[in-house]
């Protein structure tokens, strides 16, 4: 008797303990059954050629993503993350075409990108952290700013990137997609920031920022670490995207800001801070791509796209909620 | 040896004073008591010395030496721990990181040493091994635990600062005995490496049990310190409450004895639900039936379950004849059911707003109320209020500018507006100082008196033998005993609390 009613419960207790552990694994179960789902309207779509198509498509994205994941860790959001990618990008394809597109000047470019993500990253930190504006108004007014700057340099879209940039990251090396390469980069930087002592305490802060500060925690300087961080790799998603769509344009990260939050939520993190993981983010950002593609593949017409894109990232929402409400109950 | 001396140290707040004059000295190797009412000044006293709260006047000496304490991380580094009242946890991390949040150990500058943290966080585990209780491990989220154990988790906290002077600001207020017990023998380890300890409670037997001197502090200021041997309870309290005029001399008196002549208020048979089982009883009206035990056998669980806030699995619940079985706490409104908790922060204040609209939710509700108009509203909210002595500047005021021991009167005065038939007190005196807990069992005798079924539970044994005239005492979700007339002794409570745990 007393076994058959602690066995269901000792149970329940393992899916727990294994989302509390992972709290991605809905997220990655939709993203498998988004990608049969594809396989479905469009077999053609599981091929390899495709699925590398499709990640360096959306690797600008799954960075975006995470780079919001820092700052919504420690309870904060960052709204103007899309703004720095555009500024990112037109200011290293404006540089690369000065400089000539050589080797040398690609690289220097890079560096002087990722130097301005994070000049962004401790702008916000500053303002939201130091200054104690709410993040949500405040970056918001940050990115009108960055757009601003981006439009200032490149006031048109349409430079052309150098073509040895965008052929580097469309194309092969030593037989392997590019996109591989940035894939196993990426995994070997989230796992050595996970172990950071600062991670830790990015999460510490977004559970109960006065708790922390009761702790002895230097709270100012965390959340504005965590700006840094989200600048840092807006500024790569920054790279992926010129080497996406080879070319410089102000206004290409506008829209990404709020898929990238999004993001964030379909892979299983809270936005009043404190609890999530990296990789369900990039997972989050994936699920949105293979929506996009689902829809396209199954021949929405084009006037119904954004209707059935807006529905089925309810919809995974939903199921996501209702995963994590099940386990927990 | 002085370690700690306080001298003229204030803080306002706006326009209240929040600590008029606060002196303080503790001596290596003793645990230095703080007694006041609640708002009286203790916990920011507390919170100066750790550094959360900059104080705007006033000297801090750390073994003689004069010393600015700049925030919590300075205090830190000055050799200054101290567990939180409200908690100072993160959800969602683990008991062990929780343990060393302050200072991670770090290897390479910059990752987080997960060994050394295991070693250094079973240290203080190990110290409440036998009296955590289920589901306590290093790697337990605090979220998921019980709010003893999560208390648990911010004393190691505390303990491990292994600072020279250490605070517990009400460290043992949802802890059961065997876990108080061991508390304490950890405190006397401290003592005897002459550390400074300063403690704050509520509960005149552990204040006894633990104490060597007490500061008893009044509206801000500190009165006087006095050797704990020396003297008595009833004088400690004169002194906290100021004139003796106004002494809880409801405390001790023992009440009526059971008069269950006017028929059954509420029945439960039988019922089971998450946390209890089998529970079968009678209410009486006029009659204050009390849950004793140890934390967390169940009386909670069972009284949020009847209130329609928990899982009911079988049995059944009548109030008067009529099938009460309450589907939602709405529901059990409705149908003339009151609940109180002790954990106001959670279950009643309404944060952040007036006064006023903190005492009338449940006669809108009642009442059907679509249109609040204040003048009519105070006719009925102030004669509410009045009848517990609660002190308030305005209706207007928001309700977090009350101390604690005011805000649970409002809450209660919410029920007294339209008279429910059953009254539920889910330990309703938890934290609250001592005048303010006087005046609610006298408020709750009285209603009592005038027809009303109580079901009480309350941590405190004092307050189940002051007032109950039954005691049902609860073991692992079950009653294990009922404790009648002569029966009702603080021995047998105790006794039968720990039979078979």
């Amino acid at each position: 008797m007393a076994e058959i009613t602690i066995t269901p419960r000792a149970r329940a207790g393992g899916i727990r303990k294994l989302l509390e552990r992972y709290p991605f694994l809905p997220a990655l179960l939709i993203v498998v059954g988004l990608l049969l789902l594809n396989g479905v309207f469009s077999p053609n779509s599981l091929s390899y050629r495709s699925l590398t198509g499709l990640l360096s498509t959306y690797m600008a994205l799954i960075l975006l993503a995470i780079a919001q994941t820092y700052v919504v860790y420690a309870g904060d959001i960052d709204l103007s993350a899309g703004s720095i990618l555009s500024l990112v990008n037109v200011a290293i394809v404006v540089l690369m075409e000065r400089w000539g597109g050589g080797g040398g000047a690609v690289l220097l470019a890079l560096a002087l990108g990722l130097l301005l993500g994070l000049a962004c990253g401790l702008l916000n930190g500053i303002v939201v952290a130091a200054l104690r504006l709410q993040a949500i108004v405040a970056t918001f007014a940050t990115s009108i700013f960055f757009t601003g700057f981006a439009l200032y340099i490149l006031p048109v879209a349409g430079t052309p990137a150098p073509a040895l940039f965008w052929r580097t990251y469309g194309g092969r090396l030593l037989g392997v997609p590019f996109a591989f390469y940035i894939l196993a980069a990426l995994t070997a930087v989230l796992l050595v920031l996970s172990r950071t002592r600062l991670v830790t305490q990015l999460l510490a802060v977004g559970d109960d920022q006065q708790a922390a500060y009761q702790t002895g925690l230097p709270v100012v300087p965390i959340r504005i670490k965590g700006y840094l961080l989200c600048g840092l790799f807006s500024a790569l998603a920054a790279f992926c995207i010129t080497g996406d769509t080879a070319s410089g344009d102000p206004l290409v990260g506008g829209k990404m800001t709020l898929y990238s939050v999004a993001a964030v939520v379909l892979g299983g993190s809270a936005l009043s801070g404190g609890w999530g993981t990296v990789v369900g983010s990039a997972l989050g950002a994936l699920t949105i791509g293979l929506i996009n593609s689902v829809v396209f593949f199954m021949g929405t017409p084009s006037e119904w796209q954004n209707f059935v894109q807006g529905f089925a990232i309810l919809v995974v929402l939903m199921a996501g909620v209702l995963a994590g409400r099940r386990a927990r109950a | 040896m002085t370690k700690l001396r306080l001298s003229g140290v204030s803080k306002a707040y706006g326009a209240t004073l929040a600590l008029r004059r606060g002196d303080l000295e503790v001596m290596a190797g003793e645990v230095h008591v703080l007694m006041g009412s609640n708002g009286s000044g203790k916990s920011t006293l507390c919170k100066v010395i750790a550094g959360s709260v900059r104080p705007d006047a006033g000297k801090i000496l750390i073994d003689n030496r004069p010393v600015t304490i700049t925030g919590p991380h300075a205090a830190h580094a000055q050799g200054i721990g101290i567990f939180y009242q409200e908690l100072s946890l993160a959800a969602h991390r683990s008991v062990e990181e929780n343990i060393c949040l302050a200072a991670l150990p770090i290897k390479s500058h910059l990752f987080v040493d997960r060994t050394l943290l295991k070693q250094r966080a079973a240290r203080y585990i190990r110290l409440f091994e036998e009296v955590a209780g289920e589901g306590f491990s290093a790697d337990a989220l605090v979220g998921n635990l019980r709010p003893d154990q999560r208390q648990l988790v911010e004393i190691m906290k505390a303990l491990a600062s292994e600072a020279p002077i250490m605070i517990f600001d009400e460290p043992t207020s949802a802890l059961d005995r065997a876990q108080v017990d061991r508390f304490f023998e950890i405190l006397r380890d401290l003592k005897r490496q002459d550390r400074g300890v300063i403690f704050i409670s509520h509960r005149m037997d552990e204040i006894k049990a633990i104490g060597d001197r007490v500061t008893i502090i009044r509206d801000g200021e500190t009165i006087t310190t006095l050797n704990l041997a020396e003297t008595d309870a009833a004088s400690v309290i004169r002194l906290m409450v100021g004139g003796s005029g106004d002494m809880p001399a409801s405390q001790s008196s023992a009440p009526a004895v059971v008069n269950g002549k006017d028929g059954a208020a509420m029945t439960v048979r039988d019922l089971s639900g998450r946390g209890f089982r089998n529970v079968s009883f009678e209410v009486a009206k006029g009659e204050i039936l009390g849950f004793g035990g140890l934390h967390g056998q169940g009386q909670s669980a069972l009284l949020r379950a009847i209130f329609g806030a928990g899982s009911i699995s079988s049995g059944e619940v009548l109030i008067g004849d009529g099938r009460f079985d309450a589907s939602s706490p709405r529901d059990a409104i409705r149908r003339g059911c009151a609940y109180v908790s002790g954990d106001r922060g959670r279950d009643g204040v309404i944060s952040g707003r007036p006064i006023i609209e903190n005492v009338t939710p449940i006669h809108y509700l009642r009442d059907r109320l679509l249109i609040a108009r204040p003048s009519k509203l105070r006719d009925k909210v102030v004669p509410a209020l009045q009848s517990m002595h609660t002190k308030f500047q305005s209706l207007f005021h928001p309700i977090n500018s009350l101390s604690g021991g005011n805000q649970q009167k409002v809450i209660i005065a919410r029920w007294l507006i339209d008279r429910p038939d059953v009254l539920l007190l889910d330990d309703p005196t938890k934290g609250i100082d001592l005048s303010a807990k006087a005046d609610l069992f006298a408020l709750i005798r009285q209603l009592a008196a005038e027809g009303l079924g109580i079901l009480l539970y309350s941590s405190e044994d004092a307050e189940l033998l002051g007032n109950a005239n039954r005691i049902l005492v609860f073991n692992g979700g079950s009653i294990s005993r009922e404790l009648t007339g002569g029966d009702r002794t603080r021995y047998n409570l105790y006794q039968a609390a720990y039979e078979a745990a």
